[in-house]
């Protein structure tokens, strides 16, 4: 009897807890606020000023109440993708602008042309939010925009003998060389894993170019642009002005405890730098190194998952949070993230942030992501491509053509 | 397989129902479904398309498939020798008459509890060039700083290290289990006869542990090759490239890339290679004990 009593214990243990997901999500009733589920990845500094943007938006009023549930950015994507393959997801999703188009080109997203207001989205800054437009139709609210930028150590160029800021690309390498010349620091820091393609990606751009044709179906690098770009990133090591080997944590450690002079790293990293960090910091937006001004760029944004019954009531509540957040920018730009909305630009929480509007300009030269499903494994193939060249300094022609061949067979193979 | 003094089959099936149940919706569908999806084209999100063996035919032609492969035999063979040969010697030293040895059980096993985030993340930042312990020391004594993770050379080095001292304590236990079944009286008529403590090991210990050892092998091949987590958090598969391991491929095929057909391919082309070597070993090792 006791052995059976604790056999249908146990069963009962375990089976409400393989349904209790289940009943949750029934739980919400009628009377009071609507409740919003929705998912972010935002985890460490990030995590804690959006947090406090959802606090302070519950709080402000009482029609929407917004249940935040934070997923490890490591699992983020994995974890949605077979939430919406299941018809499981929540009302409202997080997802960066660069991964969007495979759910959309799946009808994973629903269009929000038809509930946003014509004067709010006259407010939003042009490009951040045409990058949402896929096929003319909305399919995302853009919170922010996260550009690779330029940090500067003040007193690292003070002690070379620099007494300006570089503004171009001859300025910049005339302020590295004296860095290298005469200090003992790197001029500059670019980690090898992250930033390296990205900057790559940028100087791309900078040439008024992609990495890809303007149809997204073919590899546009084994041209000069190409070469040019990757001998730019290898002069860097050769030179003895960059380090190689660098993984992200080095690159941001060595910049903070101030052994480099210039560090090319996204907006998000402003907030850790600016706490937890002595050095007199600068940031401007990623300089013309050759020819026009261009950086690599991504951009959170909101998104309503179409499942099959989509509900008026609740897409309305969480746009209107959309809007709110998107308003509060301010709030989101403390993470060191560019703000969406023009009137935000202008609001004095903004401006009395330090830094912030020294490189907001950025979101202007923000490059958009190519629009092929294929983008994530392209862009893997040139970072692999990317760091063993500067690794190894490989001849800049055969990598260009290599990198076209993989990238070629890649597109195909979507 | 009855139950001792019950015949009955309808007995022993209900019985064993709720695992099977069980069995049959979490491990059975989901293997013979990942067959069906090797056979199709899919991106998860949308409907499916049969495309026959395709996926399996471009596996062969996928430089990175490949190098994954190798990468992952490179890790089974890096990795095997130090865990079962280490857990030897610790199951050794727990069951020596060594007045440590309670101690030295609980430091070995300790690491097997942690996860495998924790235990690599440990890792990565003792391995960390410019701020790891590692080449804090080389430096101290005038050496000069080591990429143990950021250079090719010793990445994938440096991710096997880990590995042992983090499930080397699950071998000491099954073989301590193993040593602990043999017969004390073959060691007492040993020491009678005057063997050394080395004759002893290896004339008594490793052959009565065999069917144990072998064990082990099988176990720990087969862990080496679903090899992943380590990997991909502490190299994640870099330097370009250089230390990517075969589930990690078809992790990021799969749900980075929206291949899962291609994915599901791969998985059991990897099950096959796994089956492949499993019974080899068994074949090769076993066949003496008739």
């Amino acid at each position: 009897m006791k052995k059976l009593s604790i056999f249908l214990i146990s069963l009962l243990l375990v089976s409400t807890s393989i349904f209790a997901q289940g009943n949750n999500e029934q739980a919400s009733d009628s009377e009071g606020p609507i409740e919003i589920t929705f998912w972010s990845l935002f985890t460490g500094g990030d995590g804690e000023f959006f947090n406090a943007m959802i606090d302070e938006f519950n709080n402000s009023q009482d029609e929407v109440f917004m249940k935040n549930d934070t997923v490890k950015f490591d699992n983020y994507y994995t974890k949605l993708t077979t939430a919406l393959a299941a018809n499981n997801a929540p009302d409202m999703v997080l997802v960066h602008r660069g991964n969007m188009l495979t759910y959309v080109q799946n009808n994973q997203f629903l269009a929000l042309d038809d509930y946003v207001s014509e004067q709010d989205l006259a407010d939003f800054v042009k490009a951040p939010l045409d990058a949402c437009e896929f096929d003319n139709k909305l399919y995302s609210i853009p919170l922010d925009v996260h550009p690779l930028v330029m940090y500067y150590n003040k007193d690292v160029l003070k002690a070379a003998g620099c007494s300006t800021i570089p503004s171009n690309g001859d300025e910049l390498m005339a302020a590295m060389k004296k860095v290298n010349a005469n200090t003992d620091k790197w001029a500059l820091l670019i980690d090898e894993p992250y930033e390296l393609p990205r900057t790559f990606i940028s100087l791309m751009g900078q040439q008024d170019q992609s990495v890809l044709s303007s149809d997204a179906t073919k590899a546009n690098v084994n041209n000069t642009s190409g070469v040019k770009a990757l001998e730019y990133l290898q002069n860097l090591v050769n030179k003895g002005y960059t380090p190689s080997e660098v993984d992200y944590d080095s690159a941001l450690s060595l910049f903070k405890i101030g052994e480099g002079a210039f560090y090319i790293n996204g907006v998000w990293a402003t907030g850790t730098l600016e706490q937890s960090s002595d050095i007199d910091l600068g940031v401007m937006p990623l300089p013309a190194m050759l020819d026009q001004q261009a950086a690599w760029s991504n951009s959170h944004t909101f998104a309503i998952p179409s499942s099959k019954n989509v509900d008026e009531e609740k897409v309305k509540a969480a746009v209107k949070f959309m809007m709110w957040a998107t308003e509060n920018g301010d709030m989101w730009a403390k993470a060191g993230h560019i703000p969406t909305r023009k009137s935000v630009y202008e609001k004095q929480e903004f401006k009395s942030l330090p830094f912030r509007s020294d490189y907001s300009s950025a979101s202007e030269s923000a490059l958009d992501t190519p629009r092929t499903a294929a983008w994530s494994q392209v862009y893997n193939a040139i970072n692999e491509n990317i760091q063993l060249a500067v690794r190894k300094n490989l001849d800049p022609k055969s990598t260009m053509e290599k990198l076209e061949e993989e990238i070629n067979n890649i597109i195909a193979s979507y | 397989m009855a139950i001792p003094g019950n015949n009955n089959k309808r007995d022993g099936l209900l019985f064993s129902l709720p695992f099977l149940l069980i069995y049959i919706i979490f491990m059975l569908f989901p293997l013979l479904y990942g067959l069906f999806i090797s056979f199709n084209k899919w991106n998860i999100l949308s409907g499916a398309n049969f495309i026959g063996l395709k996926n399996y035919a471009l596996l062969f032609q996928d430089p990175k498939f490949i190098s994954s492969l190798l990468n992952t035999f490179e890790f089974v063979l890096l990795s095997t020798p130090p865990l079962l040969i280490i857990g030897f010697l610790m199951a050794l030293a727990i069951n020596s008459k060594s007045p440590l040895k309670g101690i030295m059980e609980n430091i070995y096993f300790i690491p097997y509890i942690f996860s495998m985030t924790v235990i690599a993340t440990l890792w990565a930042w003792i391995f960390q060039k410019d701020f790891g312990i590692v080449n804090h020391i080389i430096k101290m004594y005038g050496g000069s700083e080591i990429g143990w993770l950021t250079n090719e050379k010793f990445a994938m080095h440096s991710v096997v290290v880990a590995t042992v001292w983090w499930t080397a304590g699950f071998n000491m236990i099954l073989m301590s289990a193993g040593i602990k079944q043999i017969s004390k009286e073959v060691y007492e008529s040993a020491s009678i006869d005057g063997a050394s403590p080395l004759r002893v090991i290896f004339s008594i210990t490793i052959p009565l542990l065999k069917p144990t050892l072998v064990l082990c092998l099988i176990l720990q091949v087969i862990a080496s090759f679903n090899i992943f987590g380590q990997v991909y958090v502490m190299t994640g598969g870099g330097p370009h490239g250089t230390t990517r391991v075969l589930v990690q491929y078809i992790y990021e095929t799969g749900f980075t890339y929206f291949k899962m057909g291609y994915s599901a391919a791969m998985s059991y082309v990897l099950f096959l290679v796994i089956m492949a070597v499993s019974f080899i070993q068994y074949i090769l090792i076993g066949k003496n004990d008739e």
